[in-house]
């Protein structure tokens, strides 16, 4: 089954599925288990790494506080290295002028650079519906792509793939495949693939990590090139960034880059780190002949200002996924949205609207980690903390949830009333366990399906408390 | 001279501290709320256990009920405000007094002002005894090996992370076996773990793995529900490791039953 | 309305401002970098073509590094890559003036770059040591695609032109005209996203070979 078709089932359903894949589970551990030791490694090199994070929180803060300062800036810059600059405010929008720029330029086939605001905004299906061909360059998007899947991780896609999977899909779909299933043998038959693909390309399509404001520049990080080639070889560069992405200046970037690369991969540096700037000029061996930068809003200037603007300093690095108990579970295509995690848990009501992830902002337990490892401190668990209050606000949240807290909240406010529920729940618990434990009990099926429940003493604290009291005053 | 509670401090030299016991350990284990009260007393505390305590409000907080959350707040409030401290053993309940009351109470400022001054004086027991007490157990032995878990949100919310292994360090026979993964989430989440039962399940079973391959006989925490959800699973995967929470063993009260050990007590 | 003024109109309401003075601006964004030291982590004891040196040869970054004492001593360095790596087709050489005066001696050159590039020889502009990082501009004698076409990357270095940060880099080349590509290069190109294992080649160079010169005196 591919993801596609998992986007229809519950939430519930998905985490099933995801729990019930041994694979899916050993795949996500492979990779987020390296990860993680990677990122702890990097991270305890650096002494004063915390007083990075904060500065780097600070830079994010200052371009949120003045972004229409820093979006002018860059635009005038963009202009005057020749770039084209594009608004779009909304997904459809953005796909409808990257489309017609791709049939003003009569393209055939476009090659693309992972970009997660490009899944956002829907541009594959965008540029299929248009009958253009799309080549994803990034190895794991190359994978995506012939598995007719979705990415399930924002730094590595295919990571719910296993290496035999992968090798079978390059037996199924590439010319010259590789003999061998070890992994360079793998590589190297996507390199020959996609070599020819890059040639043909009349456009290239990428995201941008960071726009900086004071050149125009568009900087991309990879760690394979495959940036470079799809920018570099069509006659057609396009860009399609968020417009939270500005930073002041070069040195500003270099700053956030050291927290992104650590955060994501526990490398000190990408291999490929590129700052494009306009099209090929005068005498120029190679490079686009036109260079266009869409700049996308699709509800970031929503979340300016208001509850979630501290969202608006993510990096997309992927350490809280890689970090979350509840992602290495179940994985990123049981999160149904564009982005899964932590992060994606925060995005997708805003993106896709709160009644249908009502879930996402639930299942999570508010464990911190995911903040702990941000390389820019978003405050994860209280901005689904304020989804949740959201949805309880707007009524989303299920009668029996609503009806328990209503009577356990009415119970607490009256001590004596509260006193008298315990002393008697206790009383009743007690009759269902046995030698300690209560392994079965009506309406906590949720806990005594999978572990046993401490059987209670036989009174409260404090009726014990009182007990003792009284005895002492005697 | 004002009534400001600390100035009650002067008569006995002895800070008052008000004792939450919280409302899991009230319910399912009194125990943990005796060696508090013994504890603080050893570390030369006055404790009152106020009659008026319930709950915290935090699993309404974090259910997004902030109404149900503040009303609860409220009482609790009223309740402790007039101690010196007020010590709770759970890194999660006094984490939500020390951290988010005053989150609730964005657009009340007077009861703002009263979080904040409350949230001053909150403590969680174990730091308790070690910073602001300077405690160390005395006389204290307990021949056994154990791990420990450090629940989520005293570690990353209050910090707590040396003052148990402090305090432990100086129960005599007693041996600490490292815990992988000491820092990870054993999938409680309050009521996450009824919410997402099955998410939850797979989350605690890496943990009882852990646990298990530590070789420990116990397994220690600070916070009741994480235990519960813990020693619920390994005595379910039928382990003999037994569980207390930290406080119990510091206290010299280990040689009772472990959690979900039959007790009347 | 267009889409820009929609966007920067919704920008300004949730600011609550018209406009911006840029001034205050730029000066709160220059504060924000008054102590370098706290964006980067503290360089080890040593002099920076050494540091250079260890970074980019570090597995994870798997460079390959070898010293000359003169520009006039790079060809024959080459060819003792290149007798090593058993490849003698001919080799892509940047139209650049210090690499063109060089006595090459019998070497087989293409005249451009191919697809199937096998060896590119290129000179880069800087050298970072806190990364191992080699830095290119784009420009008439300097193709971006010499540092991603072929399978071996031989680049030229020379040790003066080694900085200790990023920053120095950025200092240095705010001085110069900005230009249509800066390509950072740290390494040949790898990946690992076939169960998070490395593997080097993805689509750039598989092997990066940095020839330094350093005149010792």
């Amino acid at each position: 089954m591919t993801a596609l078709e998992t986007d229809f089932k519950p939430f519930k359903t998905r985490v099933e599925d995801a729990l019930a894949n041994r694979t899916l589970k050993v795949a996500i551990e492979r990779t987020t288990g390296t990860a993680r030791l990677k990122r702890a490694a990097a991270v305890s090199t650096w002494p004063n790494f915390a007083g990075a994070r904060d500065l780097g929180r600070r830079i994010k803060d200052h371009v949120t506080s003045n972004l229409d300062h820093y979006l002018i800036e860059f635009e005038r810059n963009a202009i005057a290295s020749g770039a084209k600059v594009h608004w779009a405010s909304t997904a459809e929008e953005a796909c409808e002028i990257v489309v017609d720029i791709c049939k003003a330029a009569n393209a055939k086939s476009v090659t693309r650079s992972k970009s997660m605001l490009g899944e956002e905004i829907g541009l594959p299906l965008a540029l299929e519906k248009a009958g253009i061909t799309r080549v994803e360059t990034d190895l794991a998007e190359h994978i995506v792509q012939l598995a007719g899947d979705k990415p399930s991780h924002i730094i590595w896609p295919a990571l719910h793939r296993t290496r035999e999977e992968v090798a079978e899909l390059f037996r199924k779909h590439h010319h010259t495949p590789q003999n061998s299933d070890e992994i360079p043998a793998m590589v190297r038959s996507a390199r020959r693939q996609l070599r020819e693909a890059f040639l043909r390309a009349d456009v290239g399509i990428s995201g941008a990590n960071f726009l900086i404001a004071d050149s125009g520049a568009v900087c991309t990080v990879t760690n394979e090139g495959n940036a470079e080639l799809t920018t570099t070889i069509p006659r057609v560069h396009i860009v399609t960034a968020g417009i939270e992405k500005l930073v002041p200046s070069l040195r500003h970037a270099m700053v956030l880059l050291r927290l992104l690369v650590r955060s994501a991969t526990g490398a000190d540096f990408t291999q490929y780190t590129t700052f494009h700037c306009g099209p090929k000029r005068p005498g120029d061996a190679d490079g686009p002949e036109e260079f266009h930068i869409v700049l996308v809003d699709n509800g970031r200037t929503h979340m300016l200002g208001g509850d979630l603007n501290d969202m608006l300093r993510c990096l997309r690095c992927g350490a809280c996924m890689n970090h979350c108990v509840v992602y290495r579970q179940i994985g990123g295509h049981a999160y149904g949205g564009t982005y899964p995690g932590p992060m994606g848990s925060v995005l997708t009501p805003e993106l896709d609207g709160l009644a249908g992830s009502r879930d996402l902002v639930h299942a999570c337990t508010l464990n911190g980690n995911c903040q702990q490892v941000c390389p820019v401190d978003i405050p994860l668990p209280t901005l689904l903390r304020g989804w949740r209050e959201k949805s309880w606000n707007e009524g989303l949240e299920p009668r029996s949830v609503r009806r328990a807290l209503w009577f356990w909240a009415f119970a607490a406010r009256h001590p004596f009333l509260y006193r008298m529920a315990t002393a008697v729940a206790v009383r009743v618990l007690r009759l269902f366990g046995e030698a300690g434990w209560v392994r079965s009990m009506p309406m906590a099926k949720g806990w005594t399906s999978h572990r046993d429940f401490p059987k209670p003493a036989s009174r409260t604290f404090m009726e014990q408390y009182r007990a003792a009291q009284r005895r002492a005053r005697k | 001279m004002s009534l400001s509670p600390s100035s009650q401090m002067g008569f006995s030299g002895r800070p008052r501290v008000g004792l939450f016991v919280t409302c899991l350990v009230d319910l399912i284990r009194p125990r943990i709320g005796f060696a508090a009260l013994a504890l603080l007393e050893q570390a030369g505390c006055d404790v009152v256990v106020p009659e008026a305590q319930t709950c915290c409000g935090q699993p309404a907080f974090n259910s997004g009920a902030s109404d149900h959350a503040r009303a609860l707040a409220k009482n609790l409030i009223k309740a402790f405000e007039l101690f010196d401290y007020i010590v709770v053993p759970s890194g999660s309940c006094a984490g939500m007094i020390k951290l988010h009351y005053k989150e609730l109470f964005k657009s009340e400022p007077a009861w703002r002002d009263r979080a904040i001054a409350l949230a001053g004086r909150t403590y969680e027991l174990l730091s308790f005894l070690t910073d602001v007490r300077s405690y160390t157990p005395a006389g204290v032995s307990l021949k056994a090996v154990a791990t420990y878990h450090d629940s989520c949100s005293g570690l990353r919310e209050l910090g707590i992370e040396k003052q148990p292994r402090q305090l432990l360090s100086n129960v005599q026979g007693l041996s600490l076996k490292p815990l992988a993964g000491h820092d990870v989430c054993c999938g409680f989440g309050g009521t996450f773990c009824v919410k997402y039962p099955s998410i939850s399940n797979a989350i605690v079973e890496e943990k009882a793995r852990d646990i298990e391959s530590t070789g420990a006989e116990l397994l220690l925490g600070g916070d009741l529900g994480c235990l519960m959800n813990m020693a619920g699973k390994l005595h379910r995967n039928g382990s003999k490791v037994r569980a207390y929470h930290a406080a119990e063993v510091i206290a010299g009260m280990a040689d009772g039953p472990a959690l979900g050990e039959e007790t009347s007590f | 309305m267009t889409s820009r003024d929609l966007i920067l109109g919704k920008v300004r309401r949730a600011l609550h401002r018209d406009g911006v003075e840029p001034g205050p601006v730029t000066a709160i964004a220059e504060s924000l970098l008054s102590e370098p030291e706290l964006g980067r982590p503290p360089l080890p004891e040593g002099d920076l073509r050494s540091l250079f040196a260890s970074r980019v040869t570090l597995p994870q970054i798997g460079g390959t590094v070898c010293v000359v004492e003169d520009l006039r001593d790079v060809p024959a360095a080459v060819r003792i890559y290149l007798e090593e790596h058993g490849t003698e087709s001919p080799v892509a050489l940047q139209p650049d003036p210090d690499l063109m005066q060089l006595d090459w001696g019998g070497l087989a050159f293409t005249s451009g770059i191919s697809p199937d590039q096998t060896v590119a020889i290129q000179k880069a502009l800087w050298g970072i040591a806190e990364t191992g990082t080699l830095i290119f501009h784009s420009a008439p004698n300097c193709a971006t695609l010499f540092s991603f076409l072929p399978l071996h990357h031989i680049v030229v270095l020379e040790a003066k032109h080694i900085v200790a940060y990023l920053e120095d880099y950025a200092v240095a080349a705010g001085h110069m005209a900005v230009p249509r590509n800066a390509n950072l290069i740290t390494g040949p190109s790898g990946t690992t996203d076939i169960e998070g294992s490395l593997a080097r080649g993805a689509h750039g160079p598989g092997f990066l070979h940095i020839i330094i010169v350093d005149k010792r005196d």
